[in-house]
Order: C-alpha cells, then sequence, then structure tokens
C-alpha cells in the first residue's frame, strides 16, 4: 500500500510525487490493457489467422475487415443494436420513474405497513434472480411476449421489479430538509405538485444517475435475454448475438468481430459515461454513505 | 384429410383410451386411471404404428397433390453456417411442392447445443423442426421435443442411411429422427512441416514439443476422452426405452484396460506441449489437433500448404500400445410433436427432403458435411475429400455413439478436468484404480 | 430499521391477539351494521355504493367481479390440481399428432397465482367491512362522508403515496414475489429432466431434495455443496476486503497532494464501469488460456518454460479470479471513497502530525476508523453483491474446472449462483436448482442479519433528517 510521505523537505515530497506517478502511470496501464488489445484485434486483418483468436499483441496487418462484416449487408449486427438500444431507452425511462415515485413515496410519507414493505423488499432482494427465470419466461409467453415479442418483454421485466432499487434514490430524497416541503403547502400545494414541480428539479443527479445505471444494464444482458428471445434472432440483442460468436462451435474466426463489435458497444457507452461522470460519482458516494 | 388405417394395428381399448386422451386433454376431469391407460397407450401405440405404417405405403410419402395442407408457419433451427443453404434447399423444396405453398418457413441459425437446450426449455415455444447432435436424443425424447417417426418415414431412415446413422435415429426401436450427416467424428489435423510421423502419439506429441508448437486434444470433454478408453479395448455404452430413459450401464473402466488408458491420458497432459482443447479457432499455436470436419476450412486456411489429415494415432504406455478409437457420431433432424395433422406431413416431407441424398450432396460441396445418406457417400467427390477420408479411417476403428445420459458428460469433464490440473501425475495404479472404480459406480448410477 | 423484539413468543401472541381482534370486528359489524352492510359482506361496495361512495364502491365491485372473472375463466381450472399437479399424461393420436394433458407447471404457476389472489381477496374484503362500519359511524355522528371529488384529491395529496406506490408494487408482485414463491415451491417437487413439462407430469415430493443436499453418499450433493459454499464465502470475503482496501489505498494515492491530473487517473480507472463485463471479462479470460496472450508472452520472453494453467488448476483459478477482480471492483470503490475521503476535516491529520504520528498511525488511527464506520452499509451490500456475483465467476472460469469430487457439474471456482445456473441450463435440474436457491436466500439473510447488528453506522433512520 502506498503512503503519503508529510515529511516538510522539498527532496522528499518530490521523491513520493516521483513515485506516486510511476504507480499511477502502472495502474493506468494495466487498466487499459485489455481494450488496448481489443482495439488492436478489432483492426487486425482476415489474411491473419482468419479473424481466430492469435497469441500476439500486435497484428501484423491491419484492416477494417471485421467492422466491414458487422456493416456488410448480410450482417444482422445493427439490427441487434437497434432492439438493445429500444430496450435501453426504455427501461432507463420507465425505470427512473419507478425508482423515483418509490422514492419519494417511502421518503416523505409514513403510512401503516411501511417499515413492513421496506423490509419485505430487502428480504425478496436477497433471492437470487436466476431462480425465478424459467418462471418468468413463462409468464412472459402467456402474454405474448417472448421470441417474437422478445423486445417488449425485455423492456417489461427490465423495469417492472425495479422499485425495489429505491436505496439510492430514497438516501437522497430523505437529504432534502422536509421543512421545503411544509412551505409548499402552506403555499397552497399539494404532494404531487410538491413532487413534480419542487423535489424533481432539486434531485437532478439522482434522476440522471438513476437512468444511466438503467441504460447501461441491459447491454450486458446476455443471459436473461437468450432465455427469453431463444430461437428467434431477431429479438435478440447485442450482447446475446455476440456471446454465441466466442462461445459455439458454429462460429469460426469471429474473434475480431467479436473485437470489432465490442468496440462499437463500449465507446458510445464511454463517451456517454464520462459526459454524466460527475453525476454518477454523486449517485454511488451518496448511496454507498446510506446503504 | 388424410388419416392413417388405425383400425389394423390398434386395439379398440386403445381408441377408446386414445379419445378420452383427446378429448379430456384439456378439460376438467382427468383421472388417474385414464393416464396409466394413455400411458400404456403411447408406449405400445408406436411399434404398433410401425408395424400398420408398412402396409399403407404410397400415401405418407408421395404427399398427393389434391389434398388441401391448410395455411401455416414452420421454424427450422439450424446452425448458423447451414442456414443460406437451409434457406436455398427448402425454397427449392416448396418449389417443387405446390401443394404446401399455404405454409411459409423461417430458418433460424440456432447452434445444436443450444437447439437441444432451448427445446427442453420450452418444448411448445420451440422450433418444428430443428439440427441436433446425436448425443442429445434421449434428453430430447425424454422431454418430449421429438415425434415419433414412423410408417414409410421410418422406413426411408432404414433404407437410405448407413447402418450407424439409421441406428443413431432411434431410442429403443422407435425411430425419432432423419440423419443428415456421418461424419461427427473426429481425427487428427496437423502441420506437415512440424508432425514427421502422425502415427504415434508419442512422436507427435516430440515433434510439437521440439518445434515450439502445441498439440491440441479436449481430453476433459467425454466425447473425445472415450477415444483412449474404448481403444484400449474398454466399452461403455448405455441402454434406453422408447421414452429416453436409461435402462442399464454397460462399463468395464475399472480394469486393466482402463488403467491403460488413464495412464495414457495423464501421459499425454504431462507433456508441455498439451492443451486441452478442440477448437481451432480458439486455438493459437497448433502443431496437430485432434477436431472434426467442421473445422477442416479453417485447419486448411491455417496450415497453407502444410494442412495434412489422419486417423488417430496409437498410444504406448508401460510398452504396450494400442491405437485410439472413440466415438463415431451424427447430426439428425428432429420434428417435435405436432398437434396439427396437416402441418405434421409438411413438417416430415420437409425433414425427409433435408435428409435426402440430393440434399445431402448439395449440403457436402457447400458446406462440407459429410453425408449419412449411403448413396450420397458413394459420390466422387465425396470420396476424394481428405478430411473425409481420414475421418473415414478413424470411423472404422470407433463405435457407433449411443445414447448417454446428461450426467455423462459432466462426469467426463470432471475426470479430465482432474487429469489436467495434475492430481493424477504421481498416483500409484491402485489409486488409479479407485477412482476409475468411482467412474464406474458414478456411470452406473445414472441408470434406474 | 431492526427494532428490538422482546421474544418471539410475544410476536406470536400479539398476532394471535390481533386476528381475534379482526375477528371480533367482522362480527359485530354484522350485527350491528344496517341492511347495507350487511349485502356488503356478499356484494362488496353495495354499502359505499348506496352512500353515495361511487369511487369506493365502484373500486370494491370492481375488485371483486375481476376476482370472479378470473376464477371461473382461469384460475380454478389450474387451482383444482394444486394437490397433485395433474394426473393427465401426454399421448400420442393414431394420427400421429400430440395431445397435451396435463401441465403441471402452469398448473402449480397459475394455482399458487390464484391461492395469492384469495389471500388478497379476503384482505380486501377486510377492508371493504372496516369501510362500511367507518360510513356507519360517520352518518351515526352526522358526520359528512366524503365526495367522490374529495378522493380523487387524496390520491394526488395525503394519500399520493399509494397512487405512487401501486403500478411499481405490482410489478414486483408479478415479477418477483410470485416467481420466487413458486420456486420455492419447485425445490419440493420433482421437477426435473425426467419430469418436465408438458411431456411429462412431475408433483410434489416434500423435503427429498433438501435430503439429497445433504447427503454425503456418492452421488449426494452434500459435500460438493459444502466444498461450494466455504469458496462461495472466502469468495465474497476476498473480493469485498481486497477491492476496498485496495480502492482505499488508490483513491487515497489519486488524492495525494501534489498529483496532477487527478480527473484523467480516475476517468482511466472509471471506463472499466462504462464496458460492458461480458466484452471485456471474455476478453481478459482468453488472455490468462493455456494457450492464451499471457502464456505466450511469458514462454517467448523465456520466464516460463510450460504454460502456467491459470484456469485448469484449482487453486490458481481461484487466486486468479480474486486479482482479476480487484481490476473489476477497484474503480468503484475508488469512486466512492475519493468524495468520503475529502470530507474528513484536515484538522484531525494537521493535529496528529503535531503529535509527531506518522502516515501510517495516521490512517490506521484516522483514516481507517472514519471510512469502516461511514461505509459500513456499502461494505456490507458489497458482500452479499459478491455472495452472488454472478458475471465476474462465470466469464472468467466458467466455474471451472470441475472435479471427479464434485457433482452436479460443480467446478472449484462455482459460487452458489453459478452452480444455480448451471443445474437450470445444462441438467434441467430445476428442483436443486430451487433448492440451492434458498440456501443462497438462507446465507445471504444469516450473513446480513449478523452483520447489521455489528454495523456501528446503523442509526435511527429519521436522524438523517
Amino acid at each position: 500500500m502506498k503512503e503519503k510521505e508529510p515529511k516538510m523537505h522539498m527532496q522528499h515530497r518530490r521523491l513520493s510525487n516521483a513515485i506516486a506517478y510511476a504507480v499511477l502511470i502502472l495502474i493506468s496501464l494495466i487498466w487499459l490493457f485489455p481494450f488496448i488489445c481489443l482495439v488492436l484485434q478489432s483492426f487486425r486483418s482476415y489474411t491473419e489467422g482468419g479473424g481466430a483468436m492469435v497469441n500476439y499483441l500486435l497484428p501484423k496487418k491491419f484492416s477494417l475487415d471485421s467492422y466491414k462484416a458487422l456493416f456488410g449487408e448480410e450482417s444482422q449486427f445493427f439490427k441487434w443494436y437497434g432492439n438493445t438500444l429500444i430496450i435501453a431507452t426504455f427501461v432507463s425511462i420507465f425505470q427512473t420513474i419507478f425508482i423515483l415515485a418509490v422514492s419519494y413515496s417511502l421518503s416523505r410519507f409514513r403510512f401503516k405497513g411501511r417499515e413492513l414493505l421496506m423490509r419485505f423488499w430487502l428480504i425478496l432482494g436477497m433471492f437470487p434472480g436466476f431462480l425465478s427465470m424459467i418462471c418468468l419466461y413463462f409468464l412472459l409467453k402467456q402474454f405474448g411476449l417472448t421470441q417474437s415479442g422478445a423486445i417488449p418483454g425485455l423492456i417489461l421485466v427490465g423495469f417492472a421489479s425495479s422499485g425495489m432499487g429505491y436505496y439510492v434514490c430514497k438516501g437522497y430524497f430523505d437529504t432534502i430538509p422536509k421543512s421545503l416541503d411544509e412551505a409548499a403547502r402552506i403555499d397552497g400545494a399539494n404532494r404531487a405538485q410538491i413532487f413534480g414541480i419542487m423535489l424533481l428539479p432539486l434531485s437532478k443527479p439522482i434522476v440522471i444517475y438513476t437512468a444511466l445505471v438503467a441504460f447501461m444494464a441491459p447491454w450486458c444482458d446476455y443471459i436473461f435475454a437468450s432465455y427469453i428471445a431463444f430461437g428467434y434472432s431477431d429479438s435478440y440483442n447485442v450482447a446475446v448475438a455476440m456471446y454465441r460468436w466466442v462461445n459455439t462451435n458454429d462460429y469460426q474466426g469471429y474473434f475480431t468481430r467479436f473485437c470489432a463489435g465490442g468496440i462499437l458497444i463500449a465507446v458510445p457507452i464511454t463517451i456517454l459515461f464520462m459526459c454524466l461522470q460527475k453525476y454518477y460519482v454523486e449517485g454511488v458516494t451518496g448511496g454507498a454513505v446510506k446503504g | 384429410m388424410k388419416r392413417k388405417a388405425l383400425a389394423l394395428a390398434v386395439s379398440a381399448a386403445m381408441v377408446v383410451s386414445m379419445l378420452t386422451a383427446c378429448g379430456g386433454g384439456n378439460s376438467s376431469s382427468g383421472s388417474a386411471e385414464t393416464t396409466a391407460a394413455t400411458t400404456a397407450a403411447t408406449t405400445t401405440a408406436a411399434p404398433a404404428e410401425n408395424a400398420g405404417g408398412s402396409s399403407d405405403t404410397e400415401e405418407t410419402t408421395a404427399a398427393p397433390a389434391d389434398v388441401d395442407y391448410g395455411t401455416g408457419e414452420i421454424t427450422i433451427w439450424v446452425a448458423d453456417n447451414v442456414q443460406s443453404f437451409t434457406d436455398e434447399q427448402v425454397a427449392k423444396f416448396l418449389e417443387e411442392n405446390p401443394q404446401f405453398a399455404g405454409y411459409t418457413v423461417r430458418t433460424e441459425p440456432v447452434g445444436e447445443g443450444d437447439a437441444a437446450n432451448n427445446m427442453i426449455t420450452d418444448v411448445e415455444g420451440g422450433a418444428d423442426i430443428y439440427g441436433f447432435a446425436q448425443d442429445q436424443l434421449a434428453r430430447l425424447v425424454s422431454a418430449g421435443a421429438l415425434m415419433p417417426i414412423s410408417g414409410d418415414y421410418a422406413a426411408f431412415v432404414d433404407s437410405e442411411n448407413d447402418a450407424g446413422a439409421a441406428g443413431a435415429a432411434k431410442m429403443g426401436d422407435t425411430t425419432f429422427a432423419f440423419p443428415v450427416t456421418s461424419d461427427n467424428g473426429y481425427f487428427l489435423y496437423y502441420d506437415k512441416s512440424v508432425v514427421t510421423d502422425p502415427t504415434s502419439l508419442d512422436k507427435i506429441v516430440a515433434d510439437c514439443e521440439a518445434a515450439g508448437k502445441s498439440f491440441y486434444m479436449e481430453i476433459n470433454s467425454g466425447w473425445y476422452q472415450p477415444a483412449f478408453f474404448f481403444g484400449a479395448g474398454c466399452t461403455l455404452t448405455y441402454d434406453t426405452d422408447d421414452m429416453g430413459n436409461f435402462t442399464s450401464c454397460n462399463i468395464d473402466y475399472a480394469t486393466d484396460k482402463g488403467l491403460t488408458a488413464l495412464k495414457a491420458i495423464i501421459n499425454l497432459h504431462k507433456s508441455p506441449a498439451f492443451v486441452n482443447g478442440s477448437s481451432l479457432s480458439s486455438a493459437t499455436n497448433v502443431g496437430a489437433i485432434v477436431d472434426g470436419t467442421w473445422d477442416s476450412g479453417a485447419a486448411q486456411e491455417l496450415f497453407g500448404e502444410n494442412y495434412a489429415c489422419a486417423k488417430l494415432p496409437t498410444a504406448t504406455v508401460d510398452g504396450t500400445s494400442f491405437q485410439l478409437g472413440g466415438f463415431g457420431g451424427f447430426k439428425l433432424i428432429g420434428i417435435k410433436p405436432q398437434t396439427d395433422a396437416n402441418k405434421m406431413q409438411v413438417c416430415l416431407a420437409i425433414a425427409q427432403f433435408l435428409s435426402s441424398a440430393d440434399t445431402q450432396l448439395a449440403r457436402y460441396e457447400a458446406v462440407g458435411w459429410g453425408p449419412s445418406n449411403v448413396t450420397a457417400q458413394q459420390s466422387d467427390v465425396v470420396k476424394a475429400d481428405v478430411a473425409l477420408s481420414a475421418l473415414a479411417e478413424q470411423l472404422a476403428l470407433t463405435i457407433p455413439q449411443g445414447q448417454y445420459p446428461n450426467d455423462y458428460w459432466s462426469l467426463a469433464t470432471s475426470l479430465g478436468d482432474t487429469v489436467i490440473a495434475g492430481e493424477y501425475d504421481n498416483a500409484t495404479d491402485d489409486e488409479l484404480m479407485t477412482v476409475l472404480q468411482d467412474f464406474e459406480n458414478t456411470c452406473k448410477s445414472y441408470a434406474q | 430499521m431492526e427494532k428490538k423484539s422482546s421474544g418471539v413468543f410475544a410476536k406470536v401472541s400479539a398476532f394471535f391477539k390481533a386476528v381475534a381482534a379482526n375477528l371480533k370486528e367482522i362480527g359485530t359489524t354484522f350485527t350491528e351494521g344496517d341492511w347495507k352492510t350487511k349485502v356488503s359482506y356478499v356484494i362488496m361496495g353495495f354499502g359505499p355504493l348506496m352512500r353515495k361512495q361511487y369511487l369506493r364502491g365502484a373500486a370494491f365491485l370492481a375488485i371483486e367481479l375481476g376476482f370472479i372473472y378470473y376464477m371461473v375463466s382461469f384460475g380454478a381450472f389450474y387451482l383444482k390440481d394444486i394437490t397433485t399437479l395433474g394426473t393427465q399424461g401426454r399421448g400420442f393420436n393414431p394420427d400421429g399428432t400430440v395431445s397435451y394433458g396435463d401441465n403441471s407447471f402452469l398448473i402449480l404457476l397459475y394455482g399458487l397465482l390464484s391461492l395469492i389472489l384469495i389471500a388478497l381477496l379476503i384482505l380486501v374484503w377486510r377492508m371493504n367491512i372496516s369501510e362500511n362500519r367507518r360510513e356507519e359511524q360517520h352518518i351515526k355522528e352526522g358526520r359528512p362522508l366524503p365526495t367522490v371529488m374529495h378522493d380523487i384529491k387524496s390520491l394526488l395529496d395525503e394519500k399520493f403515496c399509494f397512487t405512487l406506490l401501486a403500478i411499481p408494487t405490482l410489478g414486483i408482485f408479478v415479477f418477483i414475489v410470485l416467481p420466487i414463491i413458486f420456486m420455492i415451491c419447485i425445490a419440493f417437487t420433482n421437477y426435473d429432466a425426467n419430469h418436465q413439462a408438458p411431456a411429462q407430469l412431475f408433483t410434489w415430493v416434500g423435503l427429498e431434495n433438501f435430503k439429497n443436499l445433504f447427503s454425503f453418499g456418492q452421488a449426494g450433493f452434500g459435500g460438493t455443496f459444502i466444498t461450494i459454499l466455504i469458496w462461495t464465502l472466502i469468495w465474497a470475503f476476498f473480493a469485498t476486503f481486497l477491492n476496498y482496501f485496495m480502492g482505499m489505498a488508490v483513491a487515497i494515492l489519486i488524492n495525494k497532494k501534489g498529483i496532477k491530473f487527478k480527473k484523467l487517473w480516475r476517468t482511466i480507472l472509471v471506463m472499466t464501469i462504462a464496458v460492458p463485463q461480458f466484452v471485456s471479462l471474455l476478453y481478459v479470460s482468453k488472455m490468462f488460456a493455456a494457450d492464451g496472450l499471457v502464456n505466450a508472452y511469458l514462454m517467448k520472453w523465456g520466464i516460463i518454460k510450460t504454460a502456467i494453467p491459470f484456469w485448469t488448476n484449482a487453486t490458481y483459478a481461484k487466486i486468479l479470479i480474486i486479482v482479476l477482480n480487484l481490476w473489476v471492483g477497484i474503480p468503484y470503490v475508488m469512486l466512492v471513497c475519493t468524495g468520503l475521503l475529502m470530507n474528513i476535516p484536515e484538522d484531525l491529520y494537521e493535529s496528529a502530525r503535531i503529535d509527531g504520528a506518522n502516515p501510517i498511525q495516521m490512517f490506521v488511527k484516522i483514516t481507517l476508523p472514519y471510512m469502516l464506520f461511514v461505509t459500513g452499509p456499502f461494505l456490507l451490500t458489497q458482500f452479499t453483491g459478491n455472495l452472488n456475483n454472478f458475471n465476474v465467476i462465470y466469464l472468467l472460469s466458467g466455474g471451472g474446472p470441475q472435479h471427479m469430487k464434485l457433482v452436479g457439474g460443480a467446478g472449484y471456482t462455482d459460487l452458489l449462483v453459478t452452480w444455480l445456473y448451471k443445474l437450470t441450463i445444462n441438467d434441467t435440474n430445476y428442483k436443486m436448482a430451487a433448492v440451492i436457491g434458498i440456501m443462497v436466500f438462507a446465507v445471504t439473510a444469516v450473513v446480513s442479519l449478523v452483520v447489521y447488528g455489528m454495523l456501528p453506522s446503523v442509526r435511527d433512520e429519521e436522524g438523517f433528517q
């Protein structure tokens, strides 16, 4: 572990800073290394190893083969990409609404059964989610929301139970003084108005945080999405489709394409994330302290 | 609407119980008695239909054009690399058979492993026709994901395909699928510039070590592992009934033969050149690899001028050597149980077409899958194929792959993983025998 | 949140007292009530409707009608078979088509739904009675009953929380509560590869599966379960605390005075959160394969002669997973700690420095206690999260390597939750998966309860406001 060196001597400080920089550069390299590899592999030409995995880092010949394959006419990649974008957008919107609604209720109201409800949800959260996968599949099937209807199905599953994830947001609402509510009530506002007109604008960081977290989840969902959309490739999301490229023997030489696809997913999300990083940090920190 | 003459083979009592089953299936009153009757009826029905089927002849295969088959949608699952091929063939089929014009056929790329898993998860939501590797047959039958094939179709399977393939499509005496390939076996691909003598495992490994290359074989797979055990003379087969249940297990791994095989595996693992794996696309430093025909394109590309194939080598343990054997497997096309008699006829016709000699030959030419159809096997192009002839040589040394319970594959992986982890590197013969005895007992426990 | 209970016995007796009081009130309401109230016992909402409480009355009536419609058209059909889960098997017709019999799966699922709806109906019926009683009292005392307008307005004001909570709670009920109850029930059936709906029936088997979980014979799950449980706990411990301390160290390093480009360093680390794990972790997993990038370069540089069996040796695999998890977890902890570290008053350090404390002493005496105090709940959620950390394990090692001593396809790096997944997908052994799911819950609940009681920062919830 690296410690601070608070000696007053300039030389000492310089030395310790130099060590700190060295460590930071090393850490940065380690953290960036897989991404550098991904980028390099995605530009490897098909003439080398035919798009399969290789055991060296620098491609001998750079080309856009993999990207061309993804953008090619036969490729469904952008269909899957679009599916994921649609799912992520809707889940993000509805989940944010749900979480805000639940958080506001639990933060500002004291009703009978409130404690019981919170404790009940806490207990529910301790059951592993995979347990209910097959049950959810058949529930959704009852409403025609599997296979060809998997996209609305995945949106529904994505947000329907999201009310349980209220902790962070409620914690944030708790820090907004109740006296503001009282003042607004004296001015004649009802609680719906207080929520919409007063509290929401004050909670911009937490709204963005909630929406961002919800938006990012569907991009990684390869387990549940494959369970719901199986056998209907038009409904796949990008994770389900790409996961097959590296894990079944039907796809020979798709490795560089996997890397290229990964880059195409990662870049927009990373940019979005970087732009909203401030709010994310605020949400994470607040949530951690409140627990 | 066409119905088979059922009175021939089916007893009156059975008809009654069947009708109860039809009528009462979704309504409220189902008593325990009817269940017993139905189950009994189901088990006897299949062979009975077989017997009856042979008497009423042309009706089923020729699919007369004047019958109205109605409309519907049929889904076909095939591996991604044959999807466009299947599309073309189905289009051709529908053109040749205008009486099925009311049906739209959709193909989806679903790999053979996934297909079986997905079918089992939800039979009703799965494909109407799907391709799968033969080792999934028992699972699929027991989950009710395959319809029994009877009459002329069953006769077609028996007469048109090699004996191994026809046997692979059966559970007990009932046929459940149409064979499409007989190439689901493995052999050796190697780099001529690295491997000088492909007949001896020790030499292959030594050559790879010297060249700094690797020898790939997936010894933690229940499919590749028997190459050693069967080669050394061991047996491991299961008997099944028509319902997909395993009735008994024939195994003699806990013998001196088994010990020799296990030692050969351990010796192989000890070589620094050995890498566990069988997928060319994720292998990075190949000198030689034990793999199947599906990777022949990738292997040709990888080895270029030095591309070569051979049957599996011989292994030598304590001075005795034996030829590696293994499984000869098959790929099949099955139909899920249908509720609509017309659609069932269309599905049968399509599946039969996809399994026919012409289609198999065309499939070989398009994607290199080795045919199971005897006529197609005799064609010159197929006979001239390097990989397929290596496979044919190897297949002569293997047993046709029967049915294995799902737990077996997992158990074999455990054995392989334990070897690879090096736990048996210094084990005595007695210790290894205990391991084999455990393995044997566990295998037996899977059959009830 | 957790209130000190005065013993289980007191709670139980309080519960029975409450039930008795309820029954008594139902009785007195009926005997003392007018005819409108009495009719309401059968036709819910009748009383309120007659007393011009249209909104409430209509709601009660609609619920009753909806319930009856559901039961007649759908629910009763499944409910009647719930004790046997179906008796009628599948059969093939003479023409080769199939006729499916009872579907045990759907019988159990919709049977349970019907049972729950019946319970809810009883609850609503009870509310219906209270409503009648309250209305009667209001009328008796001459107070005006609330108008429809007033009811609607109250749903946007003092009852706004119910408006907001209604749909999210419904969602949780359908997509969480119902499936969980369903899967708990599965643990008491023989639903597995040999008993699959719709082709075959499954039925109740009592505690059979739990016996199997704790049987230590050759094919019993006992030994495997214990092995995996221990690894799950070890993993969660290391994954949580190693990440925590390393993440804090990185945060301290970046916060260090005189370090420039603080934002840049943080951004680099945070990128790992933004890139989907199935891309990054799958790639990292391939990097460490026997013939992967890492081994290839180590051999090329002559550091090792033979490949390191990263994923095939159980010990290596376990260590590697914990180390690689640092790559995933440190950025997150770093983010959390950065903000909090800045909250520690600088004068604390200043006075410590005057007392001659060295940096390590200051860290142990000031930084650590503060951080532990503040981030206690965070650590707890991290720990329970790691108990169920599916992605990292599944994408990196897939749970392997397997071993002859482990049954059910389990490997040495499997967590309970990845094992559960394998049992579901590969073996369709739903009954054992359900049993393990219940065990996961038990472990999580026990850990949470024990740790929660020990947390220093558990304070009265209202205290924050």
